[in-house]
């Protein structure tokens, strides 16, 4: 590896961590998402200046080349932030749905003059699922 | 109109809310207090409408930094003074509310019910936990706060606005930490606490790791950089 590129590699990873927290600086990320970030990107730093330390656990490992390990660690944290993402976003899109029809039988309620909100507050698992499965017919 | 508001979020509590809040407006009517049912998926919300209690009904399930986000804004739009962070499952005693009170007219922003002022932190695995955050706060701030993790804390006008308005304001250590860093002064008044008296606690043992990873995370780092006053 030359010197320079392993400069562009710290740099690189600088940089990711510099990305990181100008976004939490400006208060568009939540702390719970940010840690991951944080975390990752205190990885790169930590591999870009010693890579010793992958070469160390690839030969642990019996590894035949450092680069496979590297890529391994990567795409495995990589895959795992996608795949909460994903069911993160799933549950997102349901509460999101639950909103806006919330919204929509409360307008109704209002415009029939009901005090009450027919939210389906109950809570009650055996409701939802009721209501679910009117739904399709109406 | 009392200018305290006692918030109480409760996520299933179906077991606790109702004693929980009978024994508050029993002993202590002159207190107002509101419940944010945090999208449960069992029956405390039927139970807060039976009863006639005073809350808020969230449609979907928020979780404890949304909930008690809710009951902040509440808190704003009701012009109350004092907001007091207080647990749905019967931990926490209503009988130091008074106190607290009075500590914060001493000139606080927050006060804190505490479980370790005079008494002695006991040496469990359970309070390793406790112990970091401590040493992560007095790294931070230079400041002492012997129960970071206590879930019962006032907070004065000011830091209600901070909450109601604000993206990560969640009710945890790495919050209060941000605020004394920012020139809050938070105070700790000793209190006795209860054990829960029903339902079941979702402490497990990697729920517990993952929180301590963020509230250190973030306290040792991330608070750094965070923005400040005109975000």
């Amino acid at each position: 590896m030359t010197g320079l590129f392993r400069l562009i590699l710290i740099l690189a990873s600088v940089l990711a961590t510099a990305t990181v927290i100008f976004k939490i600086r400006k208060s568009k990320m939540q702390i719970e998402n940010a840690v991951f970030w944080v975390l990752f990107s205190f990885l790169l730093i930590l591999l870009s200046c010693f890579p010793s330390v992958i070469y160390c656990l690839a030969a642990l490992l019996g590894m035949q080349s450092p680069a496979n390990l590297l890529y391994l660690i990567i795409i495995f944290l990589l895959l795992y932030k996608v795949f909460s993402m994903s069911v993160h976003i799933s549950s997102l899109e349901e509460k999101l749905k639950r909103l806006a029809q919330n919204e929509a039988l409360c307008r109704n309620a209002e415009e029939a003059e009901k005090p009450d909100c027919g939210t389906g507050t109950t809570g009650n698992d055996a409701d939802d699922r009721t209501e679910k499965a009117t739904s399709g017919k109406e | 109109m009392n200018d305290i508001l006692v918030i109480i979020p409760a996520y299933n509590e179906e077991a606790n809310i109702k004693s929980v809040t009978d024994r508050l407006t029993g002993h202590y009517p002159e207190l107002d207090y509101v419940i944010v049912n945090d999208g449960s998926t069992d029956r405390t919300a039927a139970i807060c409408r039976e009863n006639g209690y005073n809350f808020l009904d969230l449609p979907v399930n928020l979780g404890l930094a949304g909930a008690f986000q809710a009951g902040m804004r509440y808190a704003l739009a009701h012009g109350y003074a004092y907001a007091v962070q207080f647990d749905g499952d019967g931990q926490h005693r209503a009988e130091y509310i008074e106190p607290m009170r009075k500590k914060m007219d001493e000139g606080f922003d927050i006060v804190i019910a505490s479980r370790f002022v005079t008494e002695k932190k006991p040496g469990s695995f359970r309070m390793l936990g406790s112990n970091l955050i401590e040493a992560a706060i007095r790294f931070t701030t230079g400041k002492n706060i012997k129960d970071p993790t206590s879930g019962m804390r006032m907070y004065n006008r000011k830091t209600i606005e901070e909450f109601a308005e604000r993206i990560n304001f969640a009710p945890e250590p790495d919050t209060i930490s941000w605020l004394m860093k920012n020139g809050a002064k938070a105070a700790e008044i000793q209190v006795k606490m209860d054990e829960r008296t029903g339902g079941r606690s979702y402490l497990t043992p990697i729920t517990a790791a993952k929180y301590m990873i963020r509230i250190l995370v973030s306290i040792l780092f991330i608070q750094n950089f965070r923005g400040g006053k005109t975000a």
